[in-house]
């Protein structure tokens, strides 16, 4: 397998203004020093709870925020240091599919006036292939072709979710972030979602990086998952052995916080104390320690590094001091 | 638990609201009880009538544009539908409360927490200054709020998301209610926060013997703290049963097909998840029969054509001419 993406010391800082003169105060750490790979291919899901930074990372990937440091190498391209009209040229390769299907559609626009865009922003074949080329797409997604010239007020949440998917797919990617695609939609749609999102991945052969809060529907949909907690990645691994044997102590407080579809198993829950801290004035050394219940002395004074802890097979790295070798 | 009279008795309720594209009957004809001390879910996906429903018992109905047009609900024998606002007022809060989704939105910015839980005591209670405070930090301590002395002065803005949502428990229960009900408590919450709110709710309701009415999208929350659950589609009851039973074996075929369409954490990757193919009806165009007809695999002329009733049996009770389970 050939790596698509290789993320290296990925940071995002918001800068903080404030006092009398607007001067820069503090800074707002989104995404700290944050590193993975991805495959051809194959789908990484990227869980965390709200404000941990996932949103920000996968919209850095994609330049749509400015990375403050680090290198996004999208099939051998340096992303981060492409001049704005190469960057264009770049995002050919990588799209995004957003959350709110109700918010990322114009609503003056009706389908084909939105799908056809990004042809017509690249140029790409003729008037009569660009039509075609969109029926297609439709056809993929499970749309009919007579809604090319309605407007999105007229379809469900599931079905402008699937035109937001459709619009992504129209420039053939190589690599999409999906960013909570699924959250806004109620359960027996978002499953058929689901279901069009790996089929796509299997028949068209693109890379997901999947951004959810539910770790049930990333353990559906990923080969890969990666966990993220104030702006770092705490925990990756594949998806096998990351739900089977979670390691770092906020990965296992997570999967055992979900609640069980089945009243016959009342499991043992572990449940964390307090609150995120803000990402503002995060604890010193691990993040995490404030709320771990295994936290020791030195979590305060060091920030953990990452630890192998998988086999060849099952790659599976963890930053928590209590894997470190002592 | 006491009596074996329901707390809370709905009957035939049908709740229509105006609108610019026509009348929409947002509830249509649901019965169901509640009895003293249970936790039972409402489930159902978005547009089927849940919140309406809680709205109504209530009688918060947005009048105009909607209307309780028939039906009844009972609270301990008291007919509530028709009871004048001054009657009502009464009522909210005391006897029954609500939780509602968004904490933020619930909370008023400009008065700090002590002001709002004075407020409520002060009406309903009848107690006021020191002492009111007392009980309400009291009521903070019982939730698990830290240092609630402290946190009883400040503003809702500055208690995070997981801390606002205990307030309004607190607020919710410091005037002993019969009937708390809860709509989506969890939904604007991180699973890690879910999970600390969702264990103060039934820890409480045992304590103090309060009926809840989870109102959710979440059949995982239902499962893990209800011991009933009403299932709505489209503006009606699809089935109602004791927990276990409706997990184990849903009969109508809504029921079973959302279950299996859940998200959950399973021992092996299965290749394609169970959907329910198609999407819900839209109101202002019901289908003549029965409403999931349309979406249903086992359908037929005769649920294309007549509206199924409701077959009550072993203390469950389905509205399906096919129920799983049954040839």
């Amino acid at each position: 397998m050939s790596v698509l993406l290789e993320v290296k010391n990925l940071k995002k800082h918001f800068p903080i203004h404030g006092g009398l003169f607007h001067r820069v105060v503090n800074q707002l750490k989104a995404v700290d020093d944050v590193s993975f790979v991805l495959e051809k291919g194959k789908t990484m899901g990227l869980v965390g709870e709200s404000g941990c930074g996932k949103s920000t990372l996968g919209r850095a990937l994609l330049r749509l925020h400015e990375p403050t440091g680090g290198t996004v190498i999208l099939d051998g391209i340096d992303i981060t240091k492409l001049e704005p009209k190469a960057l264009v040229d770049a995002r050919r390769d990588m799209q995004i599919i957003f959350q709110d299907p109700y918010a990322s559609l114009s609503p003056r626009r009706t389908i084909q006036q939105t799908l056809l865009e990004p042809l017509e922003i690249h140029h790409i074949g003729t008037a009569e292939s660009r039509q075609q080329k969109i029926e297609e797409l439709l056809d993929i997604v499970g749309l009919r072709k007579h809604v090319l010239h309605r407007y999105p007020h007229e379809f469900s949440g599931g079905q402008r979710q699937r035109i937001g998917i459709a619009r992504a797919l129209t420039l053939e990617p190589k690599f999409i972030v999906a960013d909570e695609a699924v959250s806004a939609l109620d359960v027996s749609v978002q499953s058929q979602v689901l279901n069009l999102i790996s089929n796509l991945q299997k028949t068209l052969g693109i890379s997901f990086l999947f951004i959810s809060h539910d770790l049930a529907v990333v353990q559906h949909i990923s080969d890969d998952v990666g966990v993220m907690y104030l702006g770092r990645l705490v925990e990756k691994a594949t998806t096998t052995s990351l739900y089977n044997e979670p390691r770092h102590p906020y990965t296992k407080a997570l999967l055992s916080a979900i609640p069980t579809p089945d009243p016959t198993i009342k499991n043992q829950r572990q449940i964390l104390k307090g609150d995120v801290p803000s990402p503002l004035n995060p604890p010193s050394g691990c993040t995490f320690r404030t709320r771990c219940p295994e936290a020791m002395d030195i979590c305060a004074a060091k920030v953990p590094l990452q630890v192998e802890v998988g086999s060849k097979n099952e790659p599976h790295w963890v930053a928590c001091h209590l894997y470190e070798p002592s | 638990m006491s009596s074996k009279k329901p707390l809370l008795s709905v009957r035939d309720l049908v709740v229509e609201f105006t609108t610019e594209r026509g009348l929409v009957r947002a509830i249509d004809g649901i019965s169901f009880d509640v009895r003293h001390g249970e936790t039972m879910g409402l489930v159902g996906e978005s547009g089927c009538g849940k919140s309406v429903t809680s709205l109504a018992i209530l009688g918060l109905i947005p009048s105009p544009p909607g209307r309780i047009t028939a039906g009844s609900i009972q609270l301990n024998g008291r007919e509530l539908v028709g009871l004048p606002e001054s009657e009502y007022r009464k009522i909210r809060g005391s006897e029954i409360s609500m939780i509602f989704q968004e904490p933020m939105t619930a909370l008023n910015p400009v008065f700090t927490i002590a002001n709002q839980m004075k407020d409520v005591l002060s009406r309903h209670q009848k107690i006021r200054g020191k002492q009111a405070k007392n009980r309400a930090i009291e009521m903070l301590e019982l939730v698990g709020i830290p240092s609630p002395d402290k946190r009883i002065n400040e503003y809702p803005h500055q208690l995070s998301g997981g801390m606002r949502q205990r307030v309004m428990i607190a607020m919710a229960l410091s005037c002993n209610p019969k009937l708390l009900l809860a709509d989506e408590p969890t939904t604007a919450l991180d699973v890690t926060i879910q999970a600390q709110v969702m264990e103060q709710i039934v820890k409480l309701q045992h304590e103090l013997g309060t009926a809840v009415v989870l109102v959710t999208h979440d059949l995982g929350v239902v499962a893990e703290s209800c011991q009933r659950a009403v299932v709505m589609y489209a503006g009606r009851i699809v089935e109602q049963a004791p927990i276990i039973p409706l997990f184990k074996n849903p009969q109508h075929p809504y029921s079973a097909g959302l279950m299996a369409s859940i998200p959950r954490i399973r021992a092996d990757k299965v290749l394609e998840l169970p959907t329910i193919p198609g999407t819900v009806p839209d109101l202002l165009h019901l289908p003549e029969g029965c409403r999931f007809a349309d979406r249903c695999q086992y359908a037929d002329d005769r649920c294309h054509k007549e509206q199924p009733s409701n077959k009550i049996k072993d203390n469950r009770e389905v509205a399906c001419f096919h129920p799983c389970g049954e040839a």
